[in-house]
């Protein structure tokens, strides 16, 4: 036998042990193995979403592998997708840090007969299984609608302020995908109050500091501003903290998003008039379902919704309300 | 080290001395650009506002901590990236042991506050000593050795965290934080004592003249029987605390310690030590130029918000700053033929 021949007939033979082992195509007896790699691991939202995954996971009796990067970022991302493909689960649920860059990491997943649904973020245009382009391939994406988000935190700002006066909304960075589209649902809902005026967007990188600065800038030249949306954690929590240095708590009125354990207090002592609380939870359980179902031979939705908690200091220490703060335990 | 009188014309002096004060001016112009622009945009005042005032010096307080101890670590001719992590590592232990003593010792919210707050400083003095030990004894490039204490702090700070910002419920240490004594600031009164006791060890002591003298020339320095590494730990160390205690504030002011606090400051922190006159090279710079730094940057940025300027161009404000003064740093130096001044 020449060396050629011995090398095709080595080929055939991985290839038939690689059918049988096939990760896709799971049997009913098999535990089946799917694996969560969250933007990134030191953030609450992502904690209390593994908690759902797990929950998911103990209530089909699967196994669930959890790994990610400590910061947001496409090359951390990317080595830990390599490495997750290298333990063939059936299944990779993501929160993709990057729209593009995250695609062809993730093709080599689904060619190598690994399933991908999106959640939180996503890749391409987010729209999958149509049958056109090249990141079309994630069987689901299951996530919060920020437009939707930002859209109930202009309503609820609107009425605490009385529907009229100046806000503004502090921002991490631009062109980050969800706060984005808060900022846009925010900014689209306000239109319909004619008494309220939108300032100009404030940048503050994540940086509480910043933000707790531009909050008392705006108010040295805008003294009448009413309130402010604070799209995610840092901002809002900059900006109250700006708030309360400028003696204007209770006046100025906060909506922030996101609801860590920390926001109970603030929301009762009137630092915050609202939050919007997504479910990170049920993400992570029905994420982690969407994929179970999709390796066991169950349909599945191209796109799942999860739903918002306007959280005020009134209705905080209602269980139906407060179970939706994010966990870090 | 400093020239003496007679080396120089009167009129090089006179110039020597106005690239010193650079910061100050450059912070000069910048006050009277925004209060020229408030006065005629919108019939305010930029700089006769208590409030405007009690914002910016806040808002510098925490960048300006930090840039105190990287001051002796840039004359010395080193750099300390770490301390950006390492502030945050003191920032979620102090909200941790805080809320221990306070919840599960029970004891009095003041004496709560105090462990906290000494065991964000105490932490600190294991990176500290390592990034010194490190640099010192191993002699490992300041650069990579405080780069991957950078990772360590990082981590040991969101693994204590468990990834989540820790609150604390603690009215002294909000007060600290956030309250004020006839008007001013907590916050700023005891960045000022920071400020005064840090100005007195590099001016006044022999630590802060044999700084100068490493960064001017180590060789030089070791040859006039300086002990070099104990210097370098001691430098490190000093750079460490000061970050100690910015993060150990920083729990105060926001009632939460978060391991990522001190991330988007290092950057910072090094620019107001730059534009306040250090070299990157070593040997120069002094404690008024770096809180004179710390005040231009936050006055940049504080004032183009007040002015209501797209908020990009503060990053190019900040950067060009930079720039003209690293250029005003240079040309000194030709002028002076490669002397040092302090």
């Amino acid at each position: 036998m020449d060396r050629r021949s011995a090398l095709k007939l080595m080929g055939a033979a991985s290839a038939a042990a690689g059918l049988g082992v096939m990760p896709g195509v799971a049997r009913a007896a098999d535990k089946v193995t799917i694996a969560l790699i969250p933007g990134l691991t030191a953030d609450g939202f992502y904690v209390t979403m593994h908690k759902g995954a797990e929950a998911a996971a103990k209530a089909v009796g699967a196994e669930l592998i959890y790994q990610g990067g400590a910061e947001w970022n496409a090359a951390l991302q990317v080595p830990i997708v390599d490495a997750i493909i290298a333990k063939k689960p059936a299944a990779i649920l993501i929160a993709p840090n990057d729209k593009k860059q995250l695609v062809q990491p993730l093709k080599k997943a689904f060619d190598a007969g690994i399933q991908v649904v999106c959640v939180d973020t996503f890749i391409g245009t987010g729209v999958f299984q149509t049958g056109s382009g090249d990141a079309d391939f994630p069987i689901s994406y299951v996530a919060s609608d920020n437009v939707l988000g930002g859209r109930m935190a202009a309503r609820a700002l609107a009425k605490a302020i009385g529907e009229k006066g100046k806000v503004y909304v502090s921002n991490t960075l631009p062109n980050v995908s969800t706060t984005d589209q808060r900022e846009q649902g925010f900014k689209d809902e306000m239109k319909n109050y004619k008494d309220v005026e939108v300032l100009e967007t404030q940048f503050n990188g994540d940086d509480a500091n910043k933000a707790a600065a531009q909050l008392q800038a705006v108010l040295g030249r805008v003294p009448d501003l009413a309130g402010v949306f604070g799209a995610n954690l840092f901002s809002a929590g900059g900006t109250a903290n700006g708030v309360k240095s400028a003696g204007k708590a209770g006046k100025i009125k906060l909506a922030g998003f996101d609801a860590p354990e920390s926001i109970v207090s603030q929301l009762k002592d009137g630092t915050f008039e609202l939050t919007i609380a997504q479910h990170p939870a049920e993400i992570g359980y029905f994420g982690f379902m969407a994929a179970y179902a999709q390796v066991t031979g169950n349909p599945v939705p191209t796109a799942i919704g999860t739903g918002f908690t306007v959280m005020t200091g009134a209705n905080i220490d209602d269980p139906k309300v407060s179970r939706y703060l994010y966990k870090s335990s | 080290m400093a020239i003496s009188p007679t080396d120089v014309s009167p009129g090089v002096r006179l110039l020597m001395r106005i690239a010193e004060l650079r910061a100050w001016l450059f912070l000069i112009v910048l006050i009277v650009f925004f209060e020229v622009w408030a006065e005629i945009g919108f019939h305010s005042t930029f700089i006769f506002s208590t409030y405007n005032l009690q914002s910016i010096t806040v808002f510098a307080t925490a960048p300006l901590l930090l840039a105190l101890g990287q001051t002796f670590v840039i004359i010395s001719a080193g750099i300390d990236l770490s301390l950006g992590f390492v502030m945050g590592l003191a920032s979620v232990l102090a909200a941790h042991v805080c809320n221990y003593a306070g919840e599960t010792l029970g004891l009095p919210p003041f004496l709560a506050m105090l462990c906290g707050m000494a065991a964000g400083v105490v932490i600190t003095f294991i990176p500290g000593l390592v990034n010194g030990w490190l640099i010192a004894r191993l002699r490992v490039p300041p650069f990579i050795g405080t780069l991957g204490m950078y990772g360590v702090a990082r981590g040991a700070a969101y693994l204590f965290a468990g990834g989540m910002t820790i609150a604390v419920n603690n009215d002294w240490y909000s007060a600290v934080g956030n309250g004020r004594v006839f008007g001013v600031p907590v916050l700023v009164i005891l960045t000022g004592v920071a400020c005064l006791i840090l100005h007195y060890m590099l001016s006044e002591t022999r630590f802060g003249q044999h700084t100068y003298a490493m960064g001017a020339s180590q060789p030089a320095a070791r040859r006039a029987g300086i002990n070099i590494g104990n210097l370098t730990m001691k430098i490190y160390f000093l750079s460490a605390i000061m970050s100690g205690v910015s993060g150990v504030l920083y729990t105060g002011r926001f009632t939460a310690g978060a391991p990522q606090a001190g991330e988007p400051l290092l950057l910072d922190s090094i620019a107001a030590v730059v534009i306040g006159g250090a070299s990157l090279f070593g040997g120069s710079g002094n404690i008024g130029g770096t809180i004179a730094g710390a005040l231009v940057i936050a006055v940049i940025q504080y004032g183009l918000v007040f002015i209501d300027v797209e908020p990009f161009w503060q990053f190019i404000a900040v950067g060009a700053v930079i720039i003209i003064s690293v250029l005003v740093d240079q040309t000194q130096r030709r002028f002076l033929g490669g002397r040092q001044v302090e």
